[in-house]
């Protein structure tokens, strides 16, 4: 009954999210037709987000358990940061760097994302630090690291192979960094709805005490959730890393909040307990959607953006207390 | 309905795949658009100030358009977004050198005439424009120095560090043309150059030891924008008012009241509003497929007379400095 409930809500935010993105689009084939739809704009669009979109995954495993990682960025910019000075050292004098290099940069991204999620973990878990505390210091502190590494200077100046093998498109047609994505997406989706381990993620989000008396090891959960978050936040400095070509302290400075709207716009509770990835794909869309949208209006004020990105959340979360309140009093 | 909801969203989707085809016709609207380092900075609302006045003033399609923050990775894809609606030049101010880099490769790759501002090590650009030689704006602080001083006396330079790269090559164009110029007046030879550390209190407290063991020095050449404000402090504490003098780089409100008691003859520095304008103006000649060779004249001033930077074939550098004295320090908006 109670899974059945929570099906309804999601889906009901699903068909919100829809909505908005179709009288978006609509608005936008009406006012701007051929600035936005053509394909150039698409493959753009494509390119962009993966590097937000993977962190905004973390940020979703994190709230699903009822908590939240505000370290992703500091995670990304200090795993990309390192693997910038690992690629210069590769780079020889010609500028090409040895095959196995982009392979490797990213199976050692993945253990660095790990490691600083295991962190997070530890804190979370066995230090009992409220998330929102724990991620925001761990993050403050992985940025500090960079900082003391880099002095806040750009690392660069690494062979451009890595850029142009991250930046290209597949048969020229799709981007390279949506690719990253959709395997990563499809990763977490798999985990979530699949796996055991998905059920029991819900399970602690959901009620964190019963989900101990009922025998999950809730501290191996928690550590594990924000180890995946450390990955895919990892995964997204490495694009980062390629859309600018270069690492820096302070690169995606706005993601963290970014991150964090469209996890909630995107349906996920943030109590914990409840929320898709379809939801959490449908909101990066139709955020990169608006932004890039409102960049066709050269009357409009970038000051808008956040204008409606505060508005579209804050509605959003209206909208929810209703009807659940609705369906709390027709059950009572 | 969700599924006619679905059925809509992926036609919508497909359609600009259709579209993508038929396009690309001859031009004579250009669209310029102008990317500043963020929008609410005070510094680019003035640069928009210039640009809107240039949009009054041509048929071309000419906007400025920041990002909310100053950010790196946003400046890059506002970029990205304006390469992929097909603008014609983007005049951009970057954030951020190296991360920019790869964006204006695009633009430029996608047959996108890039033109930049402050932003001379930039290599994927079709050029570069600096309000002035380092020499040129030397000389233009000289000038303003020299003319409180009344043309005579013994004078001092002052930079942020003696490592400083700019500052250092302002202040010796300052004194070679001192010496071309005004013979009356002297360098002061026990010590020629000071440092402030780009700090207010260091180049006050500077000053003030300067002028108590020197009692001969009548005025100090001021380089980067804590200088010559620093050294007013000085000037004012020991009552050497129209007695010793200062110039050099400042901002305009923050210095409003030193510039109106007279304390502070003039300050310099450039307008970006006109900095903007040239860019536009700059992009439109690229567009028109003007050769860009010699001394170019963009019709904005201080823009009149470019030339490129020695040894460079992008970076091309104007007269643009300003003077800012009591009757214009408000009208600038920063």
């Amino acid at each position: 009954m109670n899974k059945k409930r929570n099906k309804l809500v999601v889906d009901r935010h699903m068909f919100r999210l829809i909505v908005m993105i179709v009288a978006w689009m609509i608005f936008i084939a009406f006012t701007r037709f051929r600035k936005f739809y053509n394909l150039v704009n698409f493959q753009t669009m494509a390119a962009q987000f993966p590097e937000f979109g993977l962190m905004s995954l973390g940020v979703m495993l994190t709230m699903i358990t009822g908590g939240i990682d505000l370290s992703v960025v500091g995670n990304a910019n200090l795993t990309s940061i390192l693997m910038a000075y690992l690629l210069i050292n590769m780079t020889d004098v010609a500028g090409a760097i040895p095959p196995y290099a982009i392979p490797l940069v990213f199976f050692l991204a993945i253990l660095i994302g790990a490691t600083l999620g295991i962190f997070n973990g530890l804190l979370v878990s066995k230090a009992h630090i409220p998330p929102i505390l724990a991620t925001l210091g761990s993050g403050e502190l992985y940025t500090g690291i960079c900082m003391a590494l880099t002095k806040g200077n750009a690392v660069s100046k690494f062979s451009r192979t890595y850029a142009t093998t991250i930046n290209n498109r597949l048969f020229g047609l799709i981007p390279v960094q949506l690719i990253i994505f959709t395997i990563m997406a499809l990763l977490v989706w798999f985990l979530l709805s699949r796996t055991v381990f998905g059920t029991k993620i819900y399970m602690l989000g959901t009620s964190a005490t019963a989900a101990k008396f009922s025998g999950l090891k809730t501290d191996t959960l928690l550590i594990k959730t924000y180890l995946l978050s450390g990955i895919v936040a990892a995964l997204g400095g490495m694009i980062m890393l390629a859309n600018y070509n270069s690492a820096r302290a302070d690169y995606g400075t706005v993601y963290t909040l970014q991150c964090v709207l469209i996890v909630v716009l995107g349906g996920v509770n943030p109590v914990g307990g409840k929320g898709k990835i379809s939801g959490v794909i449908l909101a990066i869309v139709l955020l990169r959607m608006l932004e890039t949208g409102l960049n066709r209006f050269p009357k409009i004020s970038s000051y808008y953006i956040s204008l409606i990105w505060g508005g579209v959340l804050i509605l959003v979360m209206v909208l929810n207390f209703f009807t659940e309140n609705k369906r709390v009093r027709r059950k009572g | 309905m969700k599924k006619v909801l679905a059925m809509v969203l992926l036609v919508l989707v497909m359609v600009p795949v259709l579209f993508a085809a038929g396009k690309a016709e001859a031009k004579s609207n250009y669209e310029i658009v102008v990317v500043p380092k963020d929008a609410s900075n005070p510094w680019f609302v003035r640069m928009k100030v210039g640009v809107d006045e240039f949009a009054k003033g041509t048929h071309h399609t000419v906007y400025q358009r920041g990002t909310p923050d100053i950010d790196a990775t946003l400046q890059a894809q506002l970029v990205q977004d304006l390469i992929a609606q097909g603008v014609d030049a983007l005049c951009v101010v970057p954030v951020d050198l190296e991360s920019i880099e790869p964006v204006l490769a695009q633009a430029r790759k996608a047959g996108i005439v890039v033109i930049t501002h402050e932003g001379a090590d930039l290599e994927n650009v079709d050029y570069d424009i600096e309000a002035f030689s380092n020499v040129g704006y030397g000389a233009f602080i000289m000038d303003n120095l020299a003319e409180a001083m009344g043309g005579e006396g013994v004078y001092t330079t002052m930079v942020a560090s003696l490592t400083n790269g700019s500052h250092n090559e302002w202040a010796d164009a300052g004194v070679a043309h001192q010496k071309a110029n005004y013979p009356k007046m002297t360098l002061l030879a026990a010590e020629k150059r000071v440092e402030s550390f780009d700090n207010g209190d260091v180049a006050y407290n500077v000053a003030k030891e300067l002028f108590k063991k020197y009692p001969n020095l009548k005025g100090i050449m001021g380089t980067s924008s804590y200088d010559a404000p620093g050294v007013a402090r000085a000037i004012e504490e020991l009552g050497l008012i129209d007695k010793a003098f200062t110039s050099g780089t400042g901002m305009p409100l923050d210095n409003a009241a030193l510039l109106e008691s007279g304390i502070v003859k003039s300050l310099t520095l450039w307008d970006p509003a006109l900095a903007g304008q040239a860019m536009i103006a700059l992009a439109i000649k690229v567009l028109d497929g003007e050769k860009i060779s010699g001394v170019v004249d963009l019709g904005v001033d201080g823009y009149t007379a470019l030339q490129f930077k020695e040894g460079s074939k992008t970076v091309l550098e104007g007269e643009g400095w300003i003077v800012i004295n009591k009757d214009n320090v408000y009208d600038f908006g920063f």
